[in-house]
């Protein structure tokens, strides 16, 4: 179902921990809230699934205003941090709890919880206690749990992040097609911008409580709202040159090019994979220094000092340069961002 | 070697406490045991005399000890029962619920407060109290006592044991669609049950236990409690020594019983948070 925040508020005493936020999500889809730890994020999870209440503004789920709905009328689902399994039930019982308190008779309970165990291939672990299980088991009851009914939305509190790396990457793909079959709308709290890509349908990014942008993975990376988002997404992160645009052209320490937008003071943003290392000179390219290089595997990070600014650029996993060597950059200019310096739609730091 | 010696030192010093507890309570035993003529033979017969069980019978069915045994039984069952659930759901709601100006804690603190005078203190105002009540000599008026003596011991044991309780699995609860009070029962209170049955055998100790409030609430055989029945025997012209020893040996099984039956509890219970689980 469709859930709309409007005009959200939250404060703890003094301290505005969530800002006027607004959102719409639509039903069915995978919404993720991205930011730094305390940017807000999970309180807004929170206060959408009652478990805080909203000092100001207005939470919908479809058409019902659910700011005074206690929780466990609003029939959503949650997937904790912790997982939260009843330590002292076995996992049967603990994927059924939802069912049995809404009093489902014990055969249909027993025929759900099954179902829902071959979908998430624990059928094995049905007898056992929580404590029992390893972490991606956990997590995947915790997810069992969930689904076992057909609530209004998944809320997802960083469900992944207590897994090793590994089973990361699987869980979150099997995340992924599990919602893409069962097109319930999510919502997914998560500091890690890596998940927030691959999982999201929209991206809301956040800062200090405050809503940054609100968009398609793709244009969150490719046109991000502010120098935050920029910088938050992506990894390794945009590099960033101060400096001035003065009749068509963009003016930084060292680095000088034509740009098509009026002028000021600026900062420069441009992609790693944008800026080109070349090993011998070239017309306009930009000498630089190289700091270090980093072999990935597939590729190559180098870390690079042009004048005072600090460069990251993405090379082939061929690339071979020595520390402190000379090369140039060419940059794809056309790719560049230029966000005004005063940061006017930046959250005052 | 030094390890031989810490252990001949621990258990002389295990052994020597030991001798300490249990010999009044052999003691006890043996002259409820003993004829009056051998109770108080000198040298004292420890080990050999002639048992009878005629004391027991003196106490059990000539007196009214059963009936005692009865209201004792009735009293601390029903008082600990009432103490648990009232300082139970007290002590959810003050770990839980945060109240504006901090008063969740003041509530607690004042709570607590209510243990620090000496019980001696509230015994005139309770008399009065249960006079216009019209509840001297009832089962009730010691119930009523005893509950809300135990009371602020039960909020703070349990206190403690809620806040041990990781937060996320009630609201997981709430979220799974449960009441608050449903999450309490089917999620919180399993987890603390260690706890629980720890606090319970307490309060039926001091319950069981209890002298003053018993002696002065009550004055009717029906409504005696074994302790204030036991200390009766103690009367100007004679004291029972056999009688007293008979019951003080019954008294002392339920608890036993009790406690054994909890031991498993008692031990998790009482180091409940030592260790996380």
């Amino acid at each position: 179902m469709g859930i709309r925040f409007q005009n959200v508020a939250k404060a703890f005493g003094d301290t505005k921990v969530v800002d006027d936020l607004s959102l719409e999500i639509a039903d069915g889809e995978f919404v993720v809230l991205l930011g730094p730890s305390g940017c807000g994020k999970t309180t807004t999870l929170r206060m959408l699934a009652g478990l805080e209440t909203v000092s100001s503004g207005e939470i919908y789920i479809g058409d019902q205003r659910i700011n005074d709905v206690p929780t466990q009328q609003r029939d959503l689902a949650m997937v904790f941090q912790s997982y939260a399994l009843y330590p002292h039930m076995s996992i049967a019982e603990n994927i059924a709890y939802p069912l049995r308190v809404r009093k489902l008779p014990r055969d249909e309970r027993e025929k759900r919880v099954a179902s829902v165990a071959k979908l998430l291939e624990i059928e094995s672990l049905l007898d056992r206690k929580p404590r029992q299980l390893s972490g991606g088991e956990r997590q995947r009851v915790a997810l069992a749990r969930a689904i076992v009914r057909e609530p209004r939305a998944y809320l997802m509190d960083e469900p992944l992040s207590n897994l090793d790396a590994r089973l990361r990457v699987q869980m979150r793909g099997e995340l992924k097609r599990l919602q893409h079959q069962l097109g319930t709308t999510t919502i997914y709290v998560t500091h890690d911008q890596a998940e927030a890509m691959t999982l999201a349908s929209r991206v809301a990014v956040m800062k200090k409580g405050r809503l940054q942008q609100f968009d398609t993975p793709l244009n969150i990376y490719n046109r991000p709202a502010n120098r935050f988002v920029a910088e938050f997404v992506g990894s390794p992160s945009m590099n960033f040159v101060e400096g001035t645009i003065d009749r068509g052209t963009f003016v930084g320490a060292e680095i000088k090019f034509p740009v098509n937008r009026s002028g000021g003071h600026v900062t420069m943003g441009i992609r790693p994979e944008h800026i080109h290392v070349l090993t011998q000179p070239q017309d306009d390219a930009i000498p630089a220094k190289v700091y270090v290089t980093e072999l990935m595997g597939n590729e190559t990070f180098v870390f690079l000092t042009v004048g005072p600014h600090k460069l990251i650029a993405r090379a082939p996993a061929d690339f071979r340069a020595e520390v402190e060597s000379t090369v140039w950059l060419r940059l794809e200019v056309e790719k560049a961002h230029f966000f005004p310096k005063e940061k006017s739609t930046d959250y005052p730091e | 070697m030094s390890h031989g010696r810490t252990r001949i030192t621990r258990t002389t010093v295990l052994l020597v406490a030991l001798v300490a507890a249990l010999t009044p309570v052999y003691w006890m035993i043996t002259i409820s045991l003993k004829i009056e003529s051998d109770q108080f033979a000198y040298p004292p017969k420890w080990f050999s005399f002639t048992p009878t069980l005629q004391h027991y019978y003196d106490a059990f069915v000539t007196r009214s000890f059963a009936q005692y045994l009865l209201t004792s039984a009735i009293v601390a069952v029903v008082s600990t029962a009432c103490a648990l659930v009232i300082g139970t759901l007290a002590a959810y709601a003050l770990t839980r619920f945060r109240l504006p100006y901090n008063l969740d804690r003041k509530l607690s603190l004042w709570i607590l407060s209510t243990r620090m005078f000496p019980a001696i203190v509230t015994a005139v105002p309770l008399f009065l109290m249960m006079r216009d009540l019209r509840l001297l000599n009832t089962k009730a008026s010691l119930i009523v006592v005893y509950t809300a003596f135990n009371l602020p011991f039960v909020v703070w044991m349990m206190r403690g044991f809620f806040a041990e309780v990781p937060r996320d699995l009630e609201e997981a609860a709430l979220v799974d669609g449960d009441s608050r009070l449903g999450a309490l029962v089917r999620v919180v209170l399993p987890l603390v049950s260690p706890g629980l049955a720890a606090t319970a055998v307490f309060c039926l100790i001091v319950s069981w236990n209890e002298f003053l409030f018993a002696l002065v609430l009550t004055q009717t055989d029906a409504a005696m409690t074994l302790p204030v029945g036991i200390a009766g025997r103690v009367t100007q012209y004679e004291i029972k020594w056999g009688v007293m020893s008979a019951a003080g040996a019954v008294a002392m099984m339920p608890i036993l019983v009790f406690a054994l039956a909890m031991q498993r509890y008692l031990v998790r219970g009482l180091s409940l948070g030592a260790v996380k689980g």
